[in-house]
């Protein structure tokens, strides 16, 4: 339970320093690193929830674009070479976890009959 | 196309494309809840918040599936490029339905916890050791993230702000999530059910996912752009003989780059085959009112000079062409995007510059 508290607690922490940073960026960085979004507001409020999730991200690029470093070439050659070798692991993935899940499943003989394996005091639900 | 943003960019093509999702989501829902309810179901009486998340979640798995079949079918098939228009929309409107899903399941299973019901569903299985038994929830959890990041980040100023290479990568997401989904339901629900007609329509459809995969991703070994052998700055294209009014031959010039030669009006044009929004291959469309249009969302360029036409600003890099004989060469080294270059005549022999 305290590994799950802390995770959730991890969780809301990320999303908090995302509000602060989509807060900051939306207000101040979108105008100074793209034209299209200047003089345009409404859009920016489905920007929010990206911008919680992936911050990180979302600093590194406003880096990158604020000291001119994005290099025009990257934007035009899209990772197409990598798609065979997904798209093979995706397809034989696919049918392996099917597989393993099915395996694992138990049936019991028809004339099984429920046992109770605890005391009554010892239910918890 | 982007002038200045705005939340959505409607058109009628839009319109219809989500009226027909939607009735289709709409459809299922009412099937399954009101129509059926025993034939996907267990055997043994469910409530109705159960019911509504198995609606929910099987809607989900399966607008999931036809939506990572919409690319290899239009990679296999050109006709079915239509559907590909609006992914975006459909890839969203899933994230929602998986959203409720997860709604259904939280609020029953987990609400009468004593602790947060977030944190319950973290705690409630913890068996990651075994297989029999395995944690399922954990799989649902990782595929909803991914679900709600990919929706999060479909706006075009993510194309944009990211650049297309990285929001393809993150995209890439979409793979790890349905097979996060594959895992949930195979060691989730199948693990109990007793009828079988949802374990059947599972396997199916996972099964016509993954073979479409397979088969278009066999198709772009085989009939993928030629990758000519490259010594000096000058690449062959194709022949002359080989062109046709108003469309494109493709060219890998690296791993990652192809260019895309144009014949219009009788002259040859060179530019990047990757489309300055979402990367779509241009090559593979057409030439419509002296603009190259873009097979996926429509995006246009002038051939000579690479630029959207105004008040558009996308712009893509342009390439120098030559002839020798009747041999078309292209140099590698690209333009910046937006340079014009005089088209060069086929039955010209020399350098276009």
């Amino acid at each position: 339970m305290d590994q799950a508290q802390a995770i959730f607690f991890a969780f809301q922490v990320w999303c908090n320093i995302g509000a602060i940073i989509a807060l900051v960026f939306l207000t101040i960085g979108i105008d100074r690193i793209d034209e299209d979004a200047q003089g345009a507001y409404v859009f920016r409020l489905l920007l929010i929830p990206g911008i919680l999730l992936v911050w990180p991200l979302v600093l590194w690029r406003w880096f990158i674009l604020e000291t001119k470093r994005d290099v025009w070439k990257n934007r035009h050659q899209p990772p197409r070479h990598a798609h065979f070798w997904v798209a093979i692991i995706f397809a034989i993935t696919i049918p392996a976890v099917i597989i393993i899940g099915l395996s694992v499943r138990q049936t019991w003989p028809t004339n099984f009959e429920p046992q109770k394996l605890s005391l009554l005091q010892e239910q918890s639900q | 196309m982007s002038v200045k943003y705005i939340p959505v960019q409607w058109n009628n093509n839009k319109w219809k494309y989500n009226a027909v999702m939607l009735a289709s989501v709409f459809a299922y829902l009412w099937l399954f809840i009101f129509v059926t309810p025993d034939l996907m179901s267990n055997e043994g009486r469910i409530n109705g918040q159960v019911h509504n998340a198995r609606a929910f979640g099987s809607c989900a798995f399966l607008m999931l599936s036809v939506i990572l079949c919409i690319g290899p079918l239009a990679r296999l098939d050109k006709r079915f490029l239509p559907l590909l228009y609006n992914r975006r929309h459909f890839g969203v409107i899933t994230a929602f339905v998986a959203i409720t899903h997860a709604g259904y399941i939280l609020n029953w299973y987990f609400a009468f916890s004593p602790s947060n019901k977030y944190e319950a569903l973290l705690f409630s299985n913890t068996s990651y050791g075994q297989l029999s038994g395995f944690p399922f929830e954990v799989f649902g959890i990782f595929a909803l993230f991914c679900l709600v990041i990919l929706a999060a980040t479909s706006h075009d100023f993510w194309l944009k702000f990211l650049t297309p290479r990285i929001w393809k990568r993150i995209h890439y997401l979409i793979y790890a999530a349905y097979i996060a989904v594959v895992a949930h339901v195979s060691f989730g629900i199948l693990q109990d059910q007793q009828n079988h007609t949802f374990t059947l329509i599972f396997i199916v459809v996972a099964g016509i996912v993954a073979i479409l995969h397979l088969m278009a991703a066999l198709h772009e070994r085989k009939h993928g752009d030629p990758f000519p052998s490259i010594s000096d700055d000058w690449v062959k294209v194709c022949e002359t003989s080989e062109m046709q009014e108003g469309f494109a031959k493709i060219a890998q010039l690296t791993q990652k780059e192809r260019v895309a030669v144009f014949l219009h009006e009788g002259k040859l044009s060179a530019i990047s085959n990757a489309c300055a929004h979402q990367n779509g291959p241009l090559g593979e469309g057409k030439i419509i009112r002296c603009l190259v249009t873009c097979p996926w969302h429509g995006f246009q360029y002038d051939v000579t000079n690479g630029s959207s036409p105004a008040p558009f600003t996308e712009k893509v890099p342009t390439y120098n062409l030559k002839l020798e004989g009747t041999s078309i060469l292209v140099n590698r080294n690209a333009n910046a995007p937006g340079t014009f270059v005089e088209p060069l005549p086929m039955e010209t022999m020399g350098v276009a510059k």
